[in-house]
């Protein structure tokens, strides 16, 4: 048998540790090949003109990816090596060269290392069909499996791959050679040595930490831009100066807690994991701040996609909208004829929104919820055109009487309309409420059927109204090309009427569509691969703690502790381990998505894209890919030191 | 105090059956210093473990102040364990993540002591074992002796009956060793502890006042140390090793 064959041996069955780690590369590696997949996709690019910017952003997030990887794999590498130190040692102690051995390392390494990555392109193929698949759907394109295998793109993951690989091996490698035999027959225990420290210094450090992390809280909590940089500084300090100094903190808590020392499992619980966070703490800092990335990450991208999404949505009742403050400017007529011309139109209505003579309710709004006001008064429709445009949508018929009308409103207001019920006058009639209604009425932005609301009134109220702006609505039998609406885009951009406005359905639907692709897609992708580094790193150091986990079972069985109260204190101690840099996290996490929601515009982010929901989500989709890891970290430590 | 009757000991299945100890009788007074010795594989780990409920007899009783182990159900284990049984290991067997303080409190924390009692009692036993001064060290900053002085306070600090102590000097040197023996002397004299060690190492088993040689899993053969010198009870033991023999050269 050749030595290469005995170390790999060897190797394999310390596997069980690392096979999270394994598992995690080759998922990066998948992901890696996935989004490069679509930067060689001509079938994608040409989806959309906005796609052209994809590859440069998928590369930039690729690098960042790399960045992390690097860590991962440098980090792995480097705690292999101490864990396998005796193993290595002995090989020089029988006569073997330190280079021998080094070598040795490396090509086991790099074997590991290669297959991998030949595991992650293949499973990146599936998950390249799956985006492909995503994005298809997201223009409207059916979806038919091609097989695609793209060497450009085995390159490119290849070229992230190679140095990020070759660095911690080398890296190993020089390492072993200039290690003496004792230095690696002891490396273990040196770093075993350094357990526990006891420094007033740090105890000061512990101190200013936590205060740090609390005033961070409260900065991040109250928003704003100068405010959320300074928390966000204040809370890095934090989790530095906390991971670094907890375990001197500890013992001093303890000493000035004598009492609760002893009570329940506290002294095993709390020592043992000062213990490993003492070894651990800058580590555990920057998973810490990892998990912060990849909550911000999952949070903006899913804030940004439905940001999106229901801006559009709040338009997108109509294919086409173009409105004008003059109805007889030539770029408003000309734009309007080019539809009725050269579109499909199933059904359309040219109609006037106009200016009321009060603005009572728009103070109302203004004075009791966030409302952007655009207009000084409130603003009318005639129920004539109310009545068409709800036909033309399919809406229930919905009229205001004699002496009536109707509020239209978006959803989020409509429970403060609800409550109004005072009669306005317009025209020389005094109408009174007479219900709200909330469907879909291309009631966002400004030039359109009023900004979140308008009145619905009797044509005669309005006979002599001042308009406000004249809008052409219509739907069309199929959707609006690409180069329809560029044509109609540069009509309108010869206007020098900047009250004029532009809505084409499927153009706006294509632009989500491409900034899914390009923006929300990279921050999942960066999400995801954060949150399993770090995973990776955390479960990688519970795993390896086993043996010492077995010893100091059996030495409190053998002094008499029951089986049940170890459980219990091992169970508290990996549950503490697994949420100590979560808790930051979901802090730092929750109020930057709060604020960053808070910053849209009123009432787009409502109902199930409202900020909690996102947060809700958010929380939800990262703990669903952390449980995994603390669930197969759980079955091994159950598996071999519980049972 | 400690009465062991008739013991037996059997491992593997039917077809291949291994007798580890065979018929062992012997009794342990109270605030007696009893060794076992014999060579490797001579079956005192066996008997050893047995005692401590570490692993049950095939036949036989064993009776700890008249309660017989043998019949002790599983869930009452830990307890008895905690409250009769007091051990010194080889490697010491001190948690790492613990100052030596808490190591010794261990014993008093697992049976629900208040924070008081734990202290108090760790302290004042220290003191007797002279390592009032690394109370607040953990076990990697003392040195081998201290890290043993703290095994042994751990082993009797919660009122224990007996200490059983599995070849406690085996990872000690010969200064090192002899500070241990003389601490488990003085715990035996002045603190009145009943201890029952395994050894195979014929300098540490003279510091006892009885020794019971194993062979094979039987008893061989018994020497008490009554008022002759420490001198003359080592040569005695070598003489019986000789008879033994086997562990004679572990011992010159």
């Amino acid at each position: 048998m050749t030595l290469f064959k005995l170390s790999f041996r060897n190797a394999c069955r310390q596997a069980g540790d690392y096979l999270v780690y394994f598992v995690t590369v080759v998922m990066v590696t998948a992901l890696m090949y996935a989004f490069n997949g679509l930067i060689f996709s001509e079938e994608i690019q040409t989806l959309s003109q906005m796609l052209k910017s994809m590859p440069t952003i998928i590369v930039f997030a690729s690098i960042v990816v790399v960045g992390i990887m690097s860590w991962l794999v440098s980090y792995t590498t480097k705690f292999i090596l101490t864990r396998r130190s005796r193993e290595l040692g002995t090989y020089i102690l029988v006569g073997l060269e330190n280079r021998q051995v080094a070598r040795l390392f490396f090509l086991e390494n790099l074997a590991v290392g290669g297959f991998a990555f030949v595991l992650g392109i293949l499973s990146g193929n599936i998950l390249f069909q799956i985006l492909r698949a995503i994005i298809l759907a997201l223009f409207d394109i059916s979806y038919h499996f091609i097989f695609s295998f793209s060497l450009r793109a085995v390159g490119l993951t290849l070229l992230y791959f190679m140095p990020v690989y070759l660095f911690a091996q080398l890296k190993g490698r020089k390492r072993i050679r200039s290690m003496k035999i004792y230095d690696l027959i002891y490396f273990e225990r040196q770093n075993e040595n350094a357990v526990i420290g006891k420094s007033s210094r740090r105890k000061g450090v512990f101190a200013v930490s936590v205060v740090l992390g609390v005033a961070g809280s409260v900065l991040l909590l109250v928003g704003g831009l100068l405010f959320g940089v300074v928390g966000s500084a204040c809370i890095i300090v934090f989790l530095y100066g906390f991971f670094s100094s907890f375990s001197s903190a500890i013992p001093a808590w303890f000493e000035k807690h004598g009492e609760r020392k002893y009570r329940g499992q506290n002294l095993l619980v709390f020592r043992t994991l000062s213990a490993k966070i003492a070894e651990m703490g800058v580590v555990m800092a920057t998973i810490a701040l990892l998990f912060t990335a990849t909550l911000i990450s999952e949070g903006s991208g899913l804030t940004i996609q439905k940001l999106f999404q229901n801006r559009i949505a709040f338009l997108a009742c109509f294919d086409v909208i173009i409105s004008a403050g003059n109805p007889e400017a030539e770029e408003f007529t000309d734009s309007v004829a080019y539809v009725k011309d050269s579109i499909p139109v199933t059904d359309s209505r040219q109609y006037q929104v106009y200016r009321g003579e009060t603005s009572e309710i728009t103070d109302y709004l203004e004075n009791h919820t966030e409302y952007y006001r655009y207009y000084e008064k409130d603003i009318l429709m005639r129920a004539s055109d109310y009545t068409a445009l709800r036909e033309m949508l399919g809406y229930p018929a919905a009229e205001p009487g004699q002496g009536q009308y109707i509020i239209h409103c978006q959803p989020y207001l409509a429970g403060l309309l609800e409550d109004w019920a005072k009669p306005v006058r317009s025209g020389g009639y005094t109408l009174v409420p007479a219900g709200v209604h909330t469907e879909t009425f291309a009631q966002y932005l400004w030039d359109v059927n009023g900004q979140g609301f308008l009145l619905v009134v009797p044509d005669e109220a309005l006979q002599f109204g001042t308009v406000s702006h004249t809008m052409y609505v219509a739907e069309t039998a199929e959707p609006v090309k690409e180069e329809q609406y560029n044509f109609l885009k540069e009509i309108m951009e010869w206007s020098m009427d900047s009250g004029l406005f532009l809505f084409v359905k499927s153009e706006k639907e294509a632009e989500a569509a491409s900034m899914m692709a390009i923006a929300v897609f990279p921050l999942y992708y960066l999400a995801l691969v954060l949150t399993m580094t770090a995973a990776t790193i955390l479960t990688i150091r519970q795993l390896s703690e086993k043996n010492r986990y077995r010893q100091q079972f059996a030495l409190l069985r053998k002094l008499g502790m029951e089986r049940r109260e170890i459980i219990q204190a091992l169970k508290t101690q990996f549950l503490i381990y697994y949420a100590m840099p979560v808790v930051p996290s979901v802090l730092i996490g929750v109020s930057f998505i709060l604020n960053f929601g808070s910053g849209a515009e009123p009432g787009v982010l409502a109902g199930t894209s409202h900020p909690l929901v996102i947060v809700g989500i958010t929380l939800g989709v990262f703990f669903m890919v952390y449980v995994v890891y603390i669930l197969l970290s759980y079955g091994s430590l159950k598996r071999e030191v519980m049972d | 105090m400690l009465q062991v009757k008739n013991i037996e000991k059997y491992y593997g299945n039917k077809n291949n059956v291994t007798k580890a100890l065979d018929r062992i009788s012997f009794d342990v007074a109270d605030a007696e210093f009893t060794v076992i010795m014999g060579a490797s594989g001579s079956g005192k780990t066996t008997l050893l473990n047995c005692i401590s409920t570490i692993d049950t007899v095939s036949a036989g009783d064993i009776l700890l102040d008249g309660e017989n182990i043998a019949e002790l159900p599983a869930a009452k284990l830990a307890q008895f364990r905690r409250e009769k049984l007091g051990f010194v290991f080889q490697d010491f067997n001190l948690l790492d993540t613990l100052t030596i303080e808490e190591n010794i409190g261990l014993a008093l924390f697992i049976n629900h002591r208040n924070a008081d009692e734990v202290k108090n009692q760790v302290g004042q036993i220290a003191q007797k074992l002279e390592i009032d001064g690394v109370l607040d060290k953990f076990p990697y900053q003392v040195s081998g002796g201290q890290k043993q002085r703290a095994a042994c306070a751990r082993a009797i600090v919660a009122g224990q009956s007996l200490v059983l102590a599995d070849e406690p000097t085996g990872a000690l040197d010969s200064k090192a060793s002899k500070n241990l023996l003389e601490i488990l002397t003085k715990m035996n004299r002045d603190m009145g502890a009943t201890i029952l060690m395994v050894t195979h190492d014929a300098y540490s088993a003279s510091y006892a006042g009885r020794i019971l040689f194993l062979k094979d899993g039987r008893i061989f053969n018994e020497l008490l140390r009554g008022e002759r010198t420490r001198s003359v009870f080592y040569h005695e033991i070598l003489d019986v090793l000789a008879l033994l023999g086997g562990d004679v050269s572990d011992v010159i």
